[in-house]
């Protein structure tokens, strides 16, 4: 019998209840963003793999929580993905590593944009507004809150990689954030 | 909530925490509401970027293996829909199904891993070496024809050094053989030196003027060799017995009864009931039959 079509809030909630098929769904809808996430991340497809399984069984797990008047199932499933792979490159000693400037160069959302991320629909209008105000950001805190977003390194870290003050990292970071809420607040 | 803890947020939401500093927000967040609402909140911004990631497609068994992975660790509810109701049958029906069902997947994993094993196996080996590592074999390959060179090499020094030593080896032995050829001779020499030789003939008691008696005496083994011919008979109850006569002892010292056979012959090997010097004389005379301690009867023969 057909699946009829939820929204992926929807799926979450009814995998919460313990509904396979809506998460097996859930996760032909998700999977492939979360994955492009963790490749970036990660930077090691077997690791990124390792992860993304890790993820979805805690996904799983967790859908009863999910409470889909503070946040959109995507965002929320980001949210333990990232966990994730942060605890992952702090496992493998990742975190405190000095950046190359070939990984500086390739830490950028906005060259991804063009390749249609997320162009279903509803959610691909959720992607044009999170560009548009991305784009809406000074260079110096997109540049930051990209670089932060993809590679979950420390403030330290980033700071001595892009040889920016660590206070200066704060502040833009601090910023930027604030900022990119209020463009997206506007949006919603 | 001041601005310190507004960066500690922001900086939160997007991983970029140190674990004592993220322990310091969540100590603050714990009595600041507005400040655990301002770290959820930034948390979601954050989390819209990932919108911005260019989607990869997973590996084809990756559905497969989080269901695996929800079963092996116990996960609730893994690979069950809890989304229906059924009347008590169902459920029987469906448990059956689902246990079935993890069954004959689970057979179908082993099945797809003997199928990869064994087609792995069976593929025809054909080693794919990338440019960097046919470099390393070509110096893998060099390097092992010089240790084989240099191998080669100490292997027929050693072989050389072998004969060498197995040559010595023959000419020693032969040397010892001779030595011991030479100290044989020399002992055989030694012991000829101890060697005495008595012989008697023309007795002077008349039925004894053509007996012959040699005696040949080993000094150093106190023992010798006895040779009569032409010996007459004796009587009856009567035997010869061959005494040692050492000038150091009062009395002859027997050295046992000889048999006379009937050409008149005799040969033994006898050695002194006693002990005897290295010099000594010998005496042949007609004793009881079977021989006594002390010489009693007539001598009738007796050595130089």
């Amino acid at each position: 019998m057909a699946q009829p079509e939820y929204s992926e809030e929807e799926l979450l909630q009814r995998a919460g209840r313990g509904d396979a098929r809506a998460f097996d769904r859930l996760y032909d809808l998700l999977s492939p963003r979360l994955f492009g996430l963790l490749r970036q991340m990660l930077t090691d497809e077997r690791e990124a793999e390792d992860m993304l399984q890790d993820g979805f069984v805690q996904l799983w797990s967790k859908a009863s929580d999910f409470d889909p008047s503070l946040s959109k199932a995507f965002t929320w499933a980001v949210m333990i993905f990232r966990h994730k792979a942060i605890d992952r490159m702090r496992a493998l000693g990742r975190r405190n590593r000095l950046v190359e400037s070939a990984a500086l160069e390739h830490a950028t959302l906005a060259d991804s944009v063009h390749m249609g991320a997320d162009d279903a629909a509803e959610a691909g209008e959720r992607s044009a507004l999170v560009r548009e105000a991305l784009n809406d950001l000074p260079k110096e805190q997109r540049q930051l809150i990209e670089f932060a977003f993809l590679k979950g390194l420390t403030h330290h870290v980033i700071a001595e990689s892009l040889g920016i003050p660590l206070g200066t990292v704060k502040t833009n970071i601090r910023r930027g954030l604030l900022c990119l809420r209020d463009l997206l607040k506007g949006g919603v | 909530m001041d601005e310190r803890h507004e960066e500690l947020a922001a900086m939160n939401a997007l991983g970029m925490l140190e674990s004592d500093e993220k322990r310091v927000l969540n100590g603050a967040s714990v009595a600041d509401k507005d400040l655990r609402d301002f770290s959820a909140e930034l948390e979601l911004v954050a989390s819209e970027l990932a919108r911005l990631i260019a989607p990869v497609e997973p590996p084809s068994n990756m559905k497969r293996r989080i269901h695996a992975k929800m079963r092996s660790s116990g996960v609730k509810g893994a690979g069950l829909s809890r989304g229906f109701v059924f009347g008590s049958i169902g459920w029987a029906l469906a448990a059956s199904l689902a246990v079935a069902s993890v069954w004959l997947w689970q057979e179908r994993e082993k099945l797809v891993q003997q199928v990869a094993a064994v087609s792995r196996a069976m593929a025809p080996v054909t080693p794919v070496v990338p440019s960097t590592e046919k470099k390393e074999t070509r110096n893998i390959e060099e390097e092992l024809k010089i240790l084989l060179s240099d191998f080669e090499t100490k292997k027929a020094a050693l072989s050389t050094e072998i004969e060498a030593l197995r040559k010595r080896e023959t000419d020693a032995n032969a040397r010892i053989a001779q030595l011991v050829a030479e100290a044989e001779a020399l002992k055989q020499q030694d012991e000829r030196s101890q060697l005495q030789i008595a012989t008697l003939q023309n007795s002077k008691i008349w039925e004894y003027r053509r007996c012959e008696m040699i005696v040949v005496w080993n000094g150093g083994k106190r023992q010798g060799v006895l040779l009569l011919d032409n010996m007459p008979r004796v009587d009856s109850g009567m035997d010869y017995q061959l005494w040692v006569i050492d000038p150091n002892k009062p009395d002859p010292v027997s050295a046992g009864v000889v048999e006379v056979n009937a050409k008149g012959v005799a040969k033994i090997a006898f050695k002194p009931v006693d002990v005897v010097g290295e010099t000594v004389k010998f005496a042949l005379s007609v004793e009881k039959k079977g021989g006594v301690p002390k010489a009693e009867g007539p001598i009738v023969l007796v050595g130089p």
